[in-house]
């Protein structure tokens, strides 16, 4: 009977540290959703700023939200953001590739040259609106506008420095955590990014 | 252009794309705010699944299979602790005879009759048993 003894032994144990470690899940489920909180709206803005498309950028935001998830949440929380940005610039990466591939098939295909991207409209957004426009508020948007058309123009490795560097407040470590490349590619990038916006909106600003 | 002058562009064109991109994210609609906390509620979802579970959380499991260990043992250690053979003892012999008394009645009806041929024989050997001359 010492076997059963034993047994029961452990399964005392076991018992008694088996709601400390599901407390411990608990507070990293909890962390890894307040961090997610925190993040995804910056995220997905970030996104559809590079694919112009809020429902690409929403699929890229949501596939690097399950990844994180599945694959890093065990990691120090400290280690999320840049992790999480390396998995989501990959998403926005590999996308616009597939996109390039598919324009390219298309074009050697017959028939109209529609952009496969591009939805189509709804007739409710060519509607004038008739409400007052608030002033400050168009004018934040004419800025933003520009703002991303001239961000789209930079070369992709230069977009991300610029946005991860100062949408997110990564700093020099983190941003090369994220794109996957040395601290002084990134500086560099940095750098080109913000010489090249502030020649395009220097004056407008 | 002087290097102080650059930096105060650099600075001024850091903290006025900050805060557009900081307002653009506040303008998001509702409807896309949701759709985010839907993926990110699905993201945690799907990671609780795939997180591998540690042995002490397969508990009833284990409960369960030690249980039905117990059983064995404590069935097997019954099994072999307990008498083997019931000795016979001299009470049990006779009713063993009485059993076979029992068993051979079939025979019961040829006695009878065998019986009451031999009546005369009997009653001479009673008679003979109480003294009496035999006639």
């Amino acid at each position: 009977m010492s076997g059963f003894g034993t047994l029961t032994a452990a399964w005392m144990v076991a018992d008694s540290s088996a709601p400390a470690t599901r407390g411990v899940v608990l507070e990293q489920t909890r962390a890894l959703d307040k961090f997610l909180a925190e993040i995804e709206r910056r995220a997905f803005r970030m996104a559809q700023m590079s694919l112009r498309d809020p429902d690409d950028a929403m699929d890229v935001v949501q596939d690097a939200m399950l990844k994180l998830a599945r694959n890093y949440a065990t990691r120090p929380s400290e280690e999320w953001r840049p992790l999480f940005y390396r998995i989501l610039e990959n998403g926005v990466r590999d996308l616009q590739r597939r996109r390039t591939v598919r324009k390219r098939f298309m074009t050697w295909l017959p028939g109209p040259k529609e952009d496969p991207d591009h939805e189509a409209q709804d007739p409710l957004d060519s509607v004038a609106d008739n409400a007052p426009a608030v002033p400050d508020i168009l004018m934040q948007d004419q800025a933003m506008q520009k703002l991303e058309a001239s961000l789209r123009e930079l070369p992709a490795r230069q977009r991300e420095a610029f946005m991860l560097r100062n949408f997110e407040g990564l700093d020099v470590a983190e941003t090369a955590t994220a794109m996957g490349c040395s601290q002084g590619s990134v500086k560099t990038h940095y750098s080109r990014a913000v010489h090249t916006l502030r020649e395009q909106l220097g004056e407008v600003w | 252009m002087s290097e102080e002058h650059l930096a105060r562009e650099q600075t001024t064109l850091e903290e006025r794309s900050r805060a557009l991109f900081q307002d653009s994210v506040e303008r998001i609609d509702m409807r896309t705010r949701s759709r985010l906390t839907q993926a990110r509620h699905a993201a945690l979802e799907a990671a609780e699944r795939a997180r591998p579970r540690a042995w002490f959380l397969r508990m009833p499991v284990l409960t369960s299979a030690a249980t039905v260990a117990a059983a064995m043992v404590l069935g097997v250690s019954l099994w072999v602790h307990a008498p083997a053979v019931h000795h016979a003892t001299p009470a049990d012999a006779a009713n063993f005879e009485d059993l076979d008394i029992v068993a051979s009645s079939d025979n019961s009806q040829d006695n009878v009759e065998m019986l009451q041929d031999d009546l005369d024989f009997y009653a001479w050997a009673d008679k003979t048993a109480g003294g009496e001359p035999a006639a």
